[in-house]
């Protein structure tokens, strides 16, 4: 360690207003690490009271708002619960028909994550504003794939945000075959798109940090899928997957000093979800354009780099492309029937997963025997993350701490970003000075 | 697509964040009269904005914003009347800008020739599903005013 650049002191947001977002502080005092915390705020644990006193079918229209990115994962999450809570059994074309919903969603979040977060960083410039002035056809067919998922989600979950569609059992409104036909058409449109972005990002490629550090990885495993929205809780730390409905097992959710959300942790001190988890746990289920993808990127299984993470987003969302094409030929193949979910509430105690865009997404309830909800708990990917964030930057920071201050601050949140964490959709209101 | 669009934005969860999509709710109800509108509720969805206003003649927003002004105070004002100072994370897709949003949207060549947005100053963006009293009670007030600018542009485009 030269003398020269031995004292540090990085806070992120020590002087900003946000609210729902983490924090770094970093102190270095002569070449020593003094300080180093990745903080967080709690988490919305308040979404959980709101959810009490509502009844089994109305659970997942509130807890669908939590979130404009992720609100099909949310929903779904809490309809798997609820139908676990009330032994509700639902058709393969229900099944298939979510799966698509859950698509639309991977395709809209990774688009926007890769476009709007990863690439500025990797093109060297603050925000996604200068990329529409150096790369505008890059950041206009990033735009046109956010709206192929979010078209996607409007046709199978009835909005565009904010899903209504999708109820326990079956859908309240089903799609037509012909919307169906749009949907196939509009994805193979887009190939094009997809392709500039991910060349995009793969010209970029080399400017992501090269840092490994082994960790846990977790994500839904099914065998013979790729899974969103089945499976058991996979691990690479295990070959035994746990059921779902033993989510706290997993978790094991845990308070530390320096955050208000409680961390996580299984076999280790931290494990990571995500798009890199699901890529590492089921790789050998992607179809052939992800597997190029991958390939092209030089990702593999072995990865252990976090920042690989984006590049983990990329395989997916050219994955989530090509198997919707494959069920929509499937549910094409065999028909829109209709359907009149008939659910009996009852008293029950249920757990649902799905692997929302960031990672793995539990929802867990209870209902009395009127079928109104009397607990809730839910864990989401972020908090999963923190743990695993936290030790990556004890990892990293002494390899980057002879750089210059900005620059081992700017690596520092492109670590956060490569994370996409997803704390509270809290802060969508304008704050504006009139000029 | 219609040449006109409304969007509401917020999170229903929190009070009067939400009080785009209430507006956005009780204009539904006369959605007949404005044939030439599409009326959206984007929740917290404010990325979405960018394809949504894209190809318009005239985009209306109508938020919750910080204004400096008492609490339930409606403003109509363009986005060029206003600087933002609003603090991001920059960690994160889950927080918005509306007016960073806009102006990408300008930088792309895909906005609107007119945009408008209704900036409603909250009372209280706790969590709560309910509007505060302030708002509830001023709500048929902001309903009114966007309705009076759509009828405009409706005997505009008529003439």
């Amino acid at each position: 360690m030269s003398e020269v650049t031995s004292s540090v002191e990085i806070n992120v947001h020590h002087v900003t207003r946000i609210e729902g977002h983490g924090n770094i502080r970093l102190r270095i005092r002569d070449g020593k690490v003094e300080q180093l915390e990745w903080q967080v705020p709690e988490a919305p644990r308040f979404f959980e009271a709101m959810v009490c006193g509502r009844k089994w079918d109305e659970v997942q229209a509130v807890t669908c708002r939590i979130c404009g990115i992720c609100s099909v994962s949310h929903s779904l999450a809490a309809l798997k619960a609820i139908e676990d809570a009330l032994d509700i059994t639902i058709s393969e074309q229900t099944d298939r028909l979510r799966l698509l919903a859950m698509y639309g969603e991977q395709i809209e979040s990774h688009f926007l994550h890769v476009g709007y977060l990863v690439a500025p960083d990797l093109a060297g410039v603050k925000s996604v504003l200068p990329l529409a002035a150096s790369h505008p056809e890059v950041v206009k067919a990033v735009i046109r794939c956010h709206k192929l998922g979010n078209t996607i989600m409007e046709v199978l979950a009835g909005r565009r945000t904010h899903p209504v569609a999708m109820r326990p059992g079956g859908f309240g409104k089903l799609p037509t075959e012909g919307d169906l036909r749009a949907i196939r058409d509009g994805i193979e449109q887009a190939w094009p798109d997809a392709k500039l972005v991910v060349d995009t990002v793969l010209s970029l490629a080399g400017k992501l940090p090269a840092f490994e550090r082994p960790t846990e990885y977790v994500a839904l495993v099914e065998p013979g899928r790729y899974p969103f929205n089945h499976g058991s809780i996979g691990s690479t730390d295990t070959k035994q997957p746990v059921p779902v409905q033993e989510y706290k097992s997993v978790v094991n959710e845990h308070v530390v000093a320096q955050s208000t959300a409680k961390w996580a942790k299984w076999h280790r001190d931290s494990y990571m979800v995500g798009a890199l988890a699901r890529y590492k746990l089921n790789h050998k289920e992607l179809l052939p354009k992800a597997v190029e993808t991958a390939r092209a990127f030089g990702l593999t299984p072995k990865a252990c780099n976090p920042f690989l993470n984006s590049v983990a987003q990329a395989v997916e969302a050219v994955q989530v492309m090509e198997h919707s094409l494959v069920v929509l030929e499937e549910v094409l193949a065999a028909g829109i029937k209709p359907e009149k979910p008939q659910v009996k509430p009852k008293a029950g105690w249920g757990a649902g997963a799905v692997e929302a865009p960031r990672g793995v997404l539990f929802h867990n309830y209870t209902f009395d025997e009127h079928g109104i909800c009397t607990a809730a708990n839910l864990v989401i990917p972020t908090n999963q993350n923190h743990a695993n964030i936290q030790k990556d930057m004890e990892a990293l920071v002494p390899q980057i701490m002879d750089r210059p201050q900005d620059e081992i601050r700017l690596l520092l949140e492109m670590l956060v970003r490569a994370y996409d964490p997803c704390v509270s959709c809290s802060t969508h209101y304008l704050d504006v000075e009139f000029v | 697509m219609r040449p006109v669009v409304v969007i509401g934005l917020g999170n229903l969860l929190l009070s009067d964040e939400g009080v785009g999509v209430h507006v956005i709710r009780a204009l539904e109800e006369q959605a007949a009269s404005f044939p030439e509108v599409d009326l959206l509720d984007l929740g917290a969805g404010g990325l979405s904005v960018l394809y949504a206003i894209s190809g318009r003649r005239k985009a209306i927003l109508v938020d919750c914003a910080l204004m400096g002004e008492p609490p339930g105070t409606l403003r109509r004002f363009a986005p060029e009347e206003v600087r933002t100072v609003k603090a991001l994370s920059g960690f994160s897709l889950h927080e918005g800008d509306l007016v960073r949003v806009l102006e990408l949207a300008r930088e792309l060549g895909q906005a609107p020739e007119e945009v408008v947005i209704f900036g409603i100053q909250p009372a209280d963006v706790s969590p709560g599903q309910e509007l505060s009293p302030i708002l509830q009670g001023r709500l048929q007030e902001y309903v009114d005013r966007v309705a009076a600018e759509l009828a405009e542009l409706q005997s505009a485009y008529a003439g």
